[in-house]
């Protein structure tokens, strides 16, 4: 009697401990990292987000300089448009490319693929979610890469007569129509399982009404499936819009990792946020000054503040989709 | 290693990389070997340069066989990463291609920067139409012009000019880099600093640099990432460390000579390396932070440095600090970590005779 009593103190407490620690772990990441961040911030004010140039300094002179109170390098100069550009672009492309294909695949496996099939096909999508992202990078250098550069983007850049920054030239292969691409095929499964869940939700009987009265199956899914699901959808969207804002492997291996330039065209080599911070911890860890490690801080925060705001907007919606499916029935 | 420095540095990269738990990496452990008088283990941790990884994962088995009591745990992880670790006590052996830069050493004046061997880096291109068996020449000037954009085509007339012979394309040279902090970098952009005096003015050198943007140029990740990008990318010159070498030239692609001081074009082997490295060692300081790039000698490879070892002389206690000499004096033994056949497995040079004792007096400071 006693110590279940006490066992379930412990339980109590131990549920207690590991409920609250997601909330102070990402309060410890934000303290932590805008104290980090706050010196750049002051080195360099808002042209941090409109300058194009990225220069941590001549870490070898015997000088430094000070800005505004802050020490730096000699020829220190911090600025992440290019980055933050290169993140939106391809997170943008990604979600132009994955969203039909996503939830076409979604009302397929929830509708029209028969149920002993969609025991296979449902786990593999799955499946594909958890793929390490190297893995996607790989095919992307190998494959894709080669592919953009000598089949895609030739073709494509033929459009660029009519819309604006398809045309050539195409370059490398490596850089944002990539970059996108790769972002794609790995949001996919995402947005696919998320849709695909909430689709199921959706009663059947409104849909089975909707074919009584003739409609085709495109017709009950336009207006009878999706305005039930509709909210829920965008917010997998946007769940998948985050994961492409964060990613940095895949990204790093295929983007070319452009350097103080804007992207001129879809091909252009760009970088994005996160990559920049993998890519240039360890020369800034030399930066005795230690501005460096406030600029990539603050890079980190910025992509921390994109990505948390995008992610709360994706979760209401989803919630928000929940309820409209079970109100209106 | 002021405290600012330590503190902010420690917590933001714990933040940033999410490291997981550094446990303390000294520990002694009693061994509960049967002779009560078997010597305590010792545990190190090394850390740092790529470049040097390979070479540690071959030295620490046969260590083993050296002082069988002292535990080696080597990781590569990236020379800054091996600076700021030894620094901060975090390793007892950090591994650097690059020395410290002078802020770093009157911050941390008891860090030393040790010479374990010498490397080498390569320029390659992949250039359709040029025989395999011709080596195109090109000088850090030439180099210099072409990652600043001021050289945009292979047949410009400064290139063809050295090249007489070679037809030249009328293609765009793509310019790629490495992305992530790098001792090849290093290397190579001192190279331009020493060539170029517009790049020693805008540029200079580092692990990383702000690299001027040339249309279409690239960057990628890592030696691998590099000599994959150029094998895929017609037209594209990259710099690529030596012990890649052959990995690039099978994937096709061409190896530079590059102009030294003396104005000889020349490749990287056994004897333009050794060379340049024994025409400098009267150059090199007791402390031994210096720059092998465009060396003096007729016969001297340009693009070579030493590989460091960064330790500080004060060692958390005497038998660590016993342990961290013994495996550095083996190390740069040419009977121990210096015989050839670890060299040639990753394509260093061992430290020229008269190099060794300055290495040497440095690994006798350390102290517990």
């Amino acid at each position: 009697m006693r110590s279940a009593r006490i066992r379930s103190r412990i339980f109590k407490v131990a549920a207690g401990v590991s409920a609250v620690s997601p909330l102070f772990v990402l309060l410890f990441l934000a303290i932590v990292l805008i104290n980090d961040a706050w010196p750049a911030f002051r080195f360099q004010g808002f042209s941090f987000y409109s300058g194009i140039t990225w220069n941590m300094g001549n870490m070898y002179a015997n000088n430094t300089i000070i800005h505004n109170g802050v020490q730096g390098s000699p020829g220190a100069t911090f600025g992440i448009l290019p980055f933050i550009v290169g993140t939106l672009a391809s997170s943008l492309i990604a979600i132009i490319i994955a969203v039909p294909i996503s939830l076409l695949s979604a009302f397929a496996l929830v509708y029209k693929v028969p149920p002993s099939l969609v025991k296979w096909i449902s786990p593999i999508v799955e499946l594909l979610a958890g793929i390490p992202s190297v893995v996607y990078g790989l095919w992307g250098i190998l494959v894709l890469a080669p592919a953009i550069a000598n089949l895609i983007g030739p073709w494509l850049s033929h459009l660029g007569h009519f819309i604006p920054y398809l045309a050539g030239p195409v370059g490398s292969g490596f850089g944002l129509l990539t970059s996108g691409i790769v972002l794609a095929v790995m949001i996919i499964p995402i947005i696919t399982a998320t849709s695909r869940d909430l689709l199921m939700q959706v009663p059947h009987l409104p849909i089975e009404g909707a074919r009584a009265l003739g409609m085709t199956s495109f017709e009950s899914v336009r207006h009878v499936a999706m305005p039930l699901a509709r909210r829920g959808i965008i917010g997998a969207v946007i769940l998948g819009w985050g994961r492409a804002l964060g990613e940095t492997m895949a990204v790093l291996m295929v983007s070319g990792n452009a350097m103080n330039y804007l992207p001129a065209n879809l091909y252009s080599p760009i970088s994005t946020m996160a990559s920049t911070i993998a890519s240039l911890l360890d020369s800034a860890m030399t930066d005795y000054t230690m501005l460096s490690i406030h600029a990539l801080a603050l890079i980190a925060v910025t992509l921390l503040l994109i990505s948390m705001i995008t992610n709360l907007f994706a979760r209401l919606l989803v919630q928000v989709g929940r309820r409209d499916i079970g109100t209106e029935v | 290693m002021t405290n600012k420095f330590k503190k902010a540095s420690i917590m933001t990269i714990t933040a940033l990389i999410g490291a997981g738990a550094l446990s303390a990496s000294v520990t002694m452990v009693p061994a509960f070997a049967k002779s009560h008088r078997a010597a305590p283990v010792v545990k190190l941790q090394e850390t740092g340069s790529t470049l040097l990884y390979p070479l540690f994962q071959l030295w620490v088995p046969a260590y083993k066989n050296v002082a069988p009591n002292v535990q080696i745990t080597p990781s590569g992880t990236g020379s800054g990463t091996g600076i700021q670790q030894a620094t901060d006590g975090t390793v007892q052996i950090g591994a650097s291609d690059a020395y410290m830069n002078n802020h770093l050493i009157q911050q941390n004046p008891g860090m030393l920067n040790i010479p374990l061997a010498i490397s080498a880096q390569q320029i390659m291109y992949n250039l359709p139409g040029v025989s395999k068996n011709v080596h195109l020449k090109l000088t850090g000037n030439i180099l210099a012009q072409i990652y600043t954009g001021k050289i945009r085509y292979w047949n410009d007339p400064q290139i063809a000019k050295i090249n007489k012979g070679v037809k030249l394309p009328h293609a765009a040279i793509v310019p790629i880099h490495r992305t992530d902090g790098s001792g090849d970098t290093f290397l190579f952009t001192t190279l331009l600093t020493d060539t170029n005096q517009a790049w020693a003015n805008s540029i200079s050198y580092n692990t990383s640099v702000s690299w001027p943007s040339v249309s279409g140029a690239l960057g990628a990740n890592g030696n691998n990432g590099v000599v994959q990008t150029a094998e895929q990318t017609k037209y594209s010159v990259a710099y690529v460390g030596i012990s890649w070498l052959d990995k690039g030239l099978q994937g096709g692609l061409g190896e530079a000579m590059i102009q030294n001081r003396a104005g000889k074009f020349l490749l990287p082997n056994n004897a333009t390396i050794s060379a340049a490295a024994n025409a400098q060692v009267g150059k090199t300081p007791k402390n031994e932070r210096v720059s092998l790039i465009y060396g003096p000698g007729s016969n001297s490879y340009p693009i070579i440095n030493y590989e460091y070892a960064i330790v500080n002389e004060k060692q958390s206690s005497p038998t660590v600090a016993a342990a961290v000499k013994n495996m550095l004096l083996w190390a740069i033994s040419p009977t121990g970590g210096n015989k050839s056949t670890f060299m040639t497995k990753v394509h260093f040079l061992p430290l020229p005779k008269s190099i060794a004792p300055l290495s040497k007096a440095q690994i006798n400071k350390i102290h517990g």
